[in-house]
């Protein structure tokens, strides 16, 4: 599939690796609609969009509520009449380990609220699923060429202090190949399905952690540096280009190691 | 250029490319969409935009229901609190500006 000229939604377009698939795709020729939970964050991207002479709607949105969801397929196919790309970048944490112990009475202090657990399935796993379902009902509906996006993370392999987002993280893994069994089945063609794995990647999320624990990180990374989110972009990008991926997930990791140099 | 109300906002549509624009408080522009609609006639895309804008921001009102799925238990009381992260739209014709205003 040809970048220039098709249709793309970014979730999470706002900033970190959505912003930078946006931006990407509009390089590219693409027509984009940002959709992000932060109008602020919409406002900008959209605006160092036209600097760029792309083409480019901004819808505010919350992607673990239906009506939501959509509001910016519908808003979309208003704007550009069809839609090619879907990437599911909206994404959270909210890390922290599912026991904390009392250090003197070695009992439970503490356990992992709902307050952390249900936000982060809401948006990295059920607001991947409805973009993506409704994404694809447009696409079989209209009869497009078109390229659905999970974003999942090395971190899928499961994480301690991120039982939350690793469990979404595998699913999000996962969808490619479900759904793209599932169109086999039905018949329906004209859609692939592909998940990106990142690595340590330099959002504003690992950016703006202690220095010193970064550095800690980027020790295990063969390249020695986080991963930048145009290499990620780049990569999705490659994805809509060639249509032999497909039913996968793909790390981009920059060579994550374990400690004694044997990568992951 | 033109200005069009919806929803206590004003939009305006510029033919340059043709961009949709927020008017915000203090006169500036935030866009809701940027080089939309090119080939199109003024009428065509200055109707496309307001249809556009009326799709992102939808009138209606959101409705909270109960979330039956996460009670909580204040010992053999059940308190089923608002589902607030999944609620539904319910949609009117009508925006706003079509209602008169109090003085």
């Amino acid at each position: 599939m040809k970048m220039k000229d098709s249709v793309a939604i970014v979730t999470g377009g706002g900033n970190g690796i959505g912003e930078a698939v946006a931006k990407y795709f509009v390089r590219n020729g693409a027509k984009v609609a940002v959709v992000d939970i932060a109008q602020a964050n919409i406002d900008r991207v959209v605006k160092e969009i036209k600097a760029m002479g792309g083409e480019a709607i901004g819808v505010q949105a919350n992607v673990s509520n239906e009506a939501d969801t959509a509001k910016f397929i519908k808003a979309t196919l208003d704007a550009f009449g069809k839609l090619n790309i879907v990437v599911a970048c909206a994404g959270i944490i909210r890390d922290g380990t599912m026991l904390s112990l009392d250090k003197e009475t070695g009992k439970v202090s503490k356990k992992m609220g709902l307050d952390k657990w249900q936000p982060v399935i809401d948006i990295n796993l059920t607001g991947t699923f409805l973009t993506l379902r409704d994404g694809a009902e447009a696409m079989v509906n209209g009869g497009w060429e078109g390229l659905l996006v999970t974003i999942s993370s090395v971190n899928k392999a499961g994480q301690v202090g991120q039982l939350n987002y690793s469990s979404t993280k595998v699913a999000d893994a996962l969808m490619p190949k479900i759904i793209v069994g599932e169109f086999q089945m039905r018949g329906i063609r004209n859609i692939r399905c592909v998940g990106i794995a990142p690595g340590y990647a330099a959002t504003p999320m690992l950016t703006g952690m202690n220095q010193e624990a970064l550095k800690g990180l980027l020790r295990d990374v063969h390249i020695g540096r986080l991963v930048q989110p145009e290499e990620i972009a780049s990569l999705i990008g490659h994805c809509v280009e060639n249509g032999a991926i497909n039913a996968t997930t793909l790390e981009i990791t920059g060579g994550l190691c374990y400690e004694h140099g044997i990568a992951k | 250029m033109t200005i069009f109300p919806y929803n206590d906002k004003e939009y305006t549509v510029r033919q340059s490319g043709y961009d949709i624009c927020r008017l915000m408080p203090d006169g500036s522009c935030a866009f809701v969409g940027v080089n939309l609609f090119q080939g199109m006639t003024a009428a065509e895309a200055e109707a496309k935009a307001k249809a556009l804008v009326k799709s992102i921001n939808p009138v209606g009102v959101k409705v909270v229901g109960p979330d039956v799925t996460r009670p909580n238990m204040i010992g053999g009381l059940k308190i089923v609190g608002p589902d607030v992260t999944r609620s539904n739209f319910v949609y009117w014709d009508k925006d706003s500006v079509s209602f008169p205003k109090n003085s």
